[in-house]
Parts: structure tokens; sequence; C-alpha cells
């Protein structure tokens, strides 16, 4: 057993924890890449709480955070109605997952041309009836620029989020909705009474990874505007700090204070959603009452209308 | 079962053997694995004794050691000692690790490399061009598995004789090559400039007659009277600030220093004692002049409409239609820009418009250094000391590259005649025992000023064109990081 768990926990452990280590002593050092280093305890760490642009950056993950929630309602959306019988169903699940299979590299130079003035997004809003001098520089406003950085990485990953969605979903009994459509329910409520609880784990999942995500955002800003001008993001931060000013032992102490940030986000959304969903299954069976005397006020309706009728 | 277990490990080991085997490099395997854990021993041992000692005493444990190296290489291998003639025979094969990758892929350095094997057919040399050199460099350095030649990247000059061969004596060298004071550490020079750039402004020559400047600015006042004027009367953006790109902003950093205030000794030895290095000093010099020609160009909307979406590949051909009027770069990118279009002719050269007290001044200093891996077999080191000497002093690269010469008495290219009136002058070192200041203080207050500081001079730009900041407070604010960095370093402010 042992020898055969050996080669995955010697790689995890070359290329996983044994830098992780590196990198946390580093963190106690005040050290360049090359050169001298000297042990400075936990002065890095003090440092990391009292620099402003460090705990600024972590604003604009307030920014991704937004666009992610706008990213997962538009992917269970799609997924619902791609679940069901939709023409061409395939072609537009392909579409809409192509992004995601771009590299993020390439999609920052997409992006890039998209945004510049005059060229392709604005030649699109023009054919819509805009007018050039009325619309804004999408990445020279502070302003917007973050809006429009978050736009691109909603667009790269809401396929995919929404692929998983599909996955979960055809995963769901469809006599459920058979029953549920005898019982007289509508889609809607197709979707927030069978679909919702049953894949709340891939739900639940995704969110994390999105909030996670967007806590250690870092392609869009960089490929795309170098993290100048207000989008510089925790991570761009750090990748300045570590390798155009070489404070590496600071740097490495922003990138553990960051992974605590990141398990405590982990925790409280854990929590949450432990609570949340655990009250949407006690709904259950009171909801399932309300139906059934829904159904029977109805019947008593039909009736006194056949009577009514009868007459 | 056993049988399992004997696979499992033979796999296991096997995996583990191919993980060493990724370590070394492919031609000189067996030299590389021992060179990577000299290097270790030696960082090692150094790491020790700085966690203990104070940083002087590392330091000076450090020149120790560039002088055993000296004692044991003197007489055997020196640039100026070296004749081309005597080692045409040789047999080695050398790797050269080197940032310009436009020229790795136009075929510049292939041709270079062709030509050298003509006189020395024996010789193999490998290339790798990297992109992000400044940082990439750094990182591969570290780990010694990079080759035998490369350019310095920025280490201390107490670690030169860590990683680098010293090429020849300070006195010898400087007899025959400009600009080798660089990378010079207790008498030894390590690195050799591939080429110089004197520092000036690139301009469209035609944009500047269209809109009716005769004479170049000399001047913060003429200059952004000029930019008015091209505003004005021409569709050129008048001043092309590559704000996107990043790097190019860096370049505004070199006129910190001679260029603006006629020192020499300033930017290297006196700029770190400095209190105050960006106070206005009221006459249209210093520092804080040269930023703030960047700051009312961006305030007046005399640079382009969209400066988030510049296009650095895009920019050099229009400098060249003359849809740009001027552009803050190094001598270097001249070449670049009179290659990009139908009107080179146009493409022109300028001292920065800065003058004190009557004269303008030209920073004049050395590109990147060639420099020889330490660890290098003895036979490589040769053959690389002959590749240098020969890239150096009979490729002419300096020369195409449109660069002020390196070797003493070459020829400068024509877009220096407008150079002509103004004092060249180039930055003395620091001072011995100083040498690292400079790199601690960028490093220390975050400016880095000349090492890549980009993001600060882009904050400029921001200030300067929605208004966020003026320029006093930004001004403010480095001279107190600078303060602070020399507080927290216990340098002595002297000026």
């Amino acid at each position: 057993m042992f020898a055969f768990m050996i080669v995955p926990l010697l790689l995890l452990f070359v290329f996983t924890y044994l830098p992780f280590g590196k990198m946390f002593s580093f963190s106690f050092y005040n050290m360049k890449y090359v050169g001298a280093r000297k042990f400075v305890g936990l002065k890095n760490y003090i440092k990391v709480f009292q620099r402003d642009d460090c705990f600024g950056a972590l604003k604009l993950s307030l920014y991704y955070m937004l666009g992610s929630v706008v990213q997962l309602s538009l992917a269970l959306y799609l997924a619902t109605i791609l679940s069901f019988k939709v023409k061409g169903g395939n072609i537009f699940k392909g579409f809409m997952f192509f992004p995601f299979l771009i590299n993020g590299i390439a999609i920052g130079f997409i992006f890039k041309f998209f945004y510049t003035r005059g060229f392709v997004f604005d030649t699109v809003l023009q054919w819509c009836g805009f007018q050039l001098d009325n619309l804004p520089y999408w990445l020279r406003d502070q302003r917007i620029n973050n809006f429009s950085l978050v736009g691109t990485s909603v667009w790269r990953y809401f396929g995919q989020n929404m692929v998983l969605f599909i996955g979960a979903i055809m995963s769901v009994d469809a006599e459920l909705y058979e029953a549920a459509m005898l019982d007289g329910a509508n889609r809607f409520q197709q979707f927030k009474y069978i679909i919702m609880p049953s894949i709340k784990t891939i739900i639940t999942l995704n969110v994390i990874l999105s909030i996670t995500g967007s806590l250690s955002a870092f392609e869009p800003p960089y490929v795309i505007t170098d993290g100048a001008n207000g989008t510089g993001t925790y991570f761009v931060v750090m990748h300045q700090i570590a390798h155009t000013q070489q404070k590496v032992g600071l740097a490495s102490a922003m990138a553990i204070v960051l992974l605590l940030i990141i398990f405590i986000a982990t925790i409280l959304q854990k929590l949450f959603f432990k609570y949340v969903f655990r009250s949407a299954e006690d709904e259950d069976p009171r909801a399932a009452i309300r139906r059934e005397r829904a159904v029977a006020r109805s019947i008593k309706k039909l009736e006194k209308k056949s009577a009514v009728g009868g007459k | 079962m056993n049988k399992k277990k004997v696979l499992a490990l033979v796999t296991a080991t096997t995996m583990a053997a191919s993980l060493i085997g990724c370590g070394s490099g492919s031609d000189t395997a067996a030299t590389n694995a021992d060179s990577t854990e000299k290097t270790e021993t030696e960082s090692s041992t150094e790491e020790a004794a700085s966690e203990t000692e104070t940083s002087e005493e590392a330091s000076d444990e450090a020149a120790g050691d560039a002088e055993s190296t000296e004692t044991a290489q003197a007489g055997e291998l020196s640039y100026t000692s070296l004749s081309l003639d005597d080692n045409k025979d040789l047999t080695a094969s050398i790797k050269f690790l080197h940032h310009k990758t436009d020229r790795e892929e136009d075929g510049t350095i292939a041709n270079m490399i062709a030509e050298f094997n003509k006189d020395f057919p024996g010789i193999t040399v490998t290339t790798e061009a990297v992109t992000d050199y400044a940082d990439d460099a750094l990182l591969r350095l570290s780990t010694g598995d990079w080759g035998d030649i490369m350019f310095i990247p920025a280490v201390d000059k107490t670690d030169l004789a860590t990683y680098f061969m010293p090429l020849d004596t300070f006195d010898n060298l400087s007899k025959e090559l400009n600009f080798v004071d660089n990378w010079e550490f207790g008498g030894n020079c390590y690195g050799i400039p591939y080429m110089a750039n004197a520092q000036g402004m690139l301009y469209n020559k035609k944009v500047f007659e269209d809109a009716g400047i005769t004479e170049l600015p000399k001047t913060p006042d003429d200059f952004i009277a000029a930019l008015e004027a091209i505003k004005d009367k021409t569709d050129a953006i008048p001043l092309y600030t590559n704000y996107a790109a990043g790097w190019t902003m860096g370049a505004w950093d070199a006129y910190v220093g001679c260029v603006s205030n006629g020192d020499n000794t300033y930017a290297n030895q006196k700029l770190v004692h400095t209190k105050e290095p960006f106070a206005d000093p009221g006459d249209g010099t210093g520092a804080y002049n040269v930023y703030k020609i960047l700051y009312d160009a961006c305030a007046k909307g005399l640079i382009e409409d969209d400066y988030t979406t510049t296009d650095w590949e895009g920019c050099k051909g229009m400098l060249n239609r003359g849809e740009i009027g001027t552009m803050v770069l190094g001598s270097w990118a001249y070449a670049q820009m009179q290659e990009a279009g139908d009107t080179p002719e146009n493409v022109g050269y300028m001292p920065f418009p800065i003058t004190v007290n009557g004269k303008q001044y030209v920073n004049a200093g050395g590109d990147y250094n060639y420099c020889i891996n330490v660890n290098s077999s003895d036979e490589n080191k040769l053959a690389s000391l002959i590749f240098v000497k020969w890239m150096v002093e009979k490729s002419n690269w300096c020369y195409n590259e449109g660069g002020y010469t390196v070797v003493k008495g070459g020829k400068n290219p024509e877009m220096y005649s407008a150079f002509d009136g103004c004092e060249v002058l180039s930055d003395q070192a620091a001072l011995s025992g100083e040498e690292t200041y400079l790199n601690d203080m960028n490093s220390e207050s975050e400016l880095s000023i000349n090492a890549g500081g980009n993001d600060k001079v882009q904050r400029i730009v921001e200030a300067g064109a929605t208004g966020s900041e003026s320029f006093d407070d930004i001004m403010a604010d480095w001279n107190k990081k600078w303060q602070d960095a020399q507080e927290e370093l216990g340098i002595e402010v002297l000026y």
C-alpha cells in the first residue's frame, strides 16, 4: 500500500509541500532572490497589515465577488434551461464552454484590444446606435475599469460553471419532474424545490471556488492593465513586491496572510451554507402541506363551478 | 505480493532518478551538477555568515572571496591579454542567455554567430532569448543552471564573484573600453556592455517641421510649448507615453542624475544620501522637473487619448509615419523606430529638454553587460571570453543597434548628431563600500529608480490626466518614502 502511495506522495511533497515550507520560512527573512538574508521575525507580517496597498488591494476583490455572483446566477439559469429539452442545446453548451478552453493570457490580449478606444467593443456598440463620444473609456476610467476586467473573468468562467451545474442537474431523477408536474408545479417551482436542493453540494463548491478565486484574481489585471490605474489586485501587488522590488520575504508573508484569509472565508461559507440549506430542507414538508391545501382548494372551486354550471 | 512491492519500488526510484536528472543541463551534465553543488555550498555559507554578522562584515568577506578568485585566475584569462588570433582551433560548446528576443527572431544573432564561426569553427554557440529578462534572469541565476554567458541582471555587487568570472582588472579594461565601471567590484570588472546608450528623446522631424518648431526645445517650458504647437498645428499625438507597456514608463528615470543636474556623481553616489531628491530646485532642473514635464503634458491633454490601451509594437510605426511627435526612450529604441516604417529619415533623436546653467548634458552609459559563469569549465570560460571579445570588437552589433561606442575611439552612429554642443557624461560608479546602497534604497523605498519602478511613473500619468493628485503631493510622498528607507537602512543623510 505504502509502496504505491510513494510516487504521488513524493511528487506532492517535492512540488507542493517543500516549496510551501520554503516560502513559509522565507516570510521570516528580509531577503532578495540572490544575496544575503537577514532573519527579521514577524516584521514582514506586521508590514503586511500596516501597508495600505496590501489590504487596499483586497477591496478590489469585492468587484470580483460581485462578478462571481453574476457569473454563478447566469450559469445556474442557463444550466437549468439547457438541461430541459432545448433545440440546439449542445451547440449552445459548446459555445458557452469554449472561452474556458482558451489560455488566460490569450484572453487578456483579446480583451486588451477588445476594450481599446474605437476597437471591437466600441464598434459593436456603435452598431447598436451608441455614439462613440458618449461611450466611456473602458480601461482608463477608474470608475468602471474594474468592472471591465471582471467582465472578462465572468465571460471566461461562467461556461465552466454551467457545465458543472448541467452535470449535476442531469443526475436528478426525471420521475421527480413528472411527479411535480402532476402536482401542478411550474418550472420555477420545480427549480426551487427539486433542482436546487438536489445540487446544493455542487452549488456550494462553485461558490467557494469563485469566492476564493476572486480573492486571488490575477490574470485579467496583470495582462490587460499590468495592475496600473487602480486595478492592482492583491496578487498583482504581491507579484510586484516580489519581483520588481525584490522583497521576497514580504511577498511570502503576503501569500501566507492571503492563505489564512482564504481559509477563513471558506470556513465561513461552509457554515453559512450549512445553515441556509438546512432551513431549505426544513421548509420542504411545510411547502408540501401548503401545496396539498392549495390543490384541495382548487378542487373545491372546480366542484363549485361544475355545480354552478350544472344549474 | 513481493513482486509488486519490488515493481513499485523500482518505479519510485526511476521517478526519483528522473527528478534528479531535471536539475542539470543536457550536454555538460557532470560539470553542471558539480557547479550547482558548488554554488549551493557557497551561498549557504554566506547565508550563515550574514545571519550572524552585520552586512558590512559579510561584504568584506565577499570582497576577500573576489580577491582569492582573482589570484587563482590572474595570468590565465583576462580580456586585454587575450588574443583572438591565438585560439582559432579551440573546440567548445557554450550557451548564451540574453534578452534580445526581437534580434533572436529576426536572425541578427544567428547571423553574428555564423560570422563568428568563420573565425572560430570549433566553438558552438547556442542562444536562448528570455522575454521577461530582468525577472527571469535572476531566477535562473539562483538555480545556477543557465549556461556560460549571460547579461548581468540586477544583483548586488558583493555577489558578483559568487556568480561570475572576473573579466579583467578595471585599470586594464578601462584603457580599451568605455563604460566598464558598472560592474566593477574590488578592482575587477565582471561585465562589459554589449552597447551603450546616450539618453535623450525620440522625435519625428517632419512633425516638428509641420508644427513650426525650428529649434529643438532646451528647457521644460520650451518643450511643453512645442508639444502644444504640435497639438494645434498637426494631427500627431504630441507625446506618446506608452503607459500600458509599463517598462516603457521606467525610461523617464534615466534623466534623474547628470542629465537634469549636470553632476555625474549624483546618480550612483549622492542620490542615496540626499534627503529630498524630489524637491523642486526652482530653476527648471532636477528630478522634480523631469517628472513635471510628464505631469504637465498629461494635465494639458498633450498625450494619447486613451493611455491605458497603448500598444508598444504599434507605436514604432506611428512614430515613423509621423502620427506621434515625441517619445521618451533610450537611444536603443532609435533603430527599431527606423525599421518600423517607410520614412526612417524622419526619426530623430534629441537631448532631454533640461538646461543646467546654460548647458545641456547627456548621460551615456552601458546597456546590459556580458558576463561569464564562474562555475563553467576552464575550456568554456576561454571560449566564452573569446566570444565576448569578438562580440564587443568585431561583431559591429553596438553600431548596428545605434549604440554609443563601447570600444574607445569607435565610430558613433549618425543619430547622435543632435548631441553636438552637449556635454556627454558617464555616471561615476558608487563609492567603495557603498556599492549596494542604491539597490537597497530602491528596494526598500519601492521607488526602484532605473530598476523597473514603472508603477511610480504610471502614477504620474494617472494623476496628471485625472487630476486625482497634485504633482507636489506625489513628490512629497516620494521624498518621504526615500527618507523612511534611509532611516530603515541606516544610510547617512549628507545632502
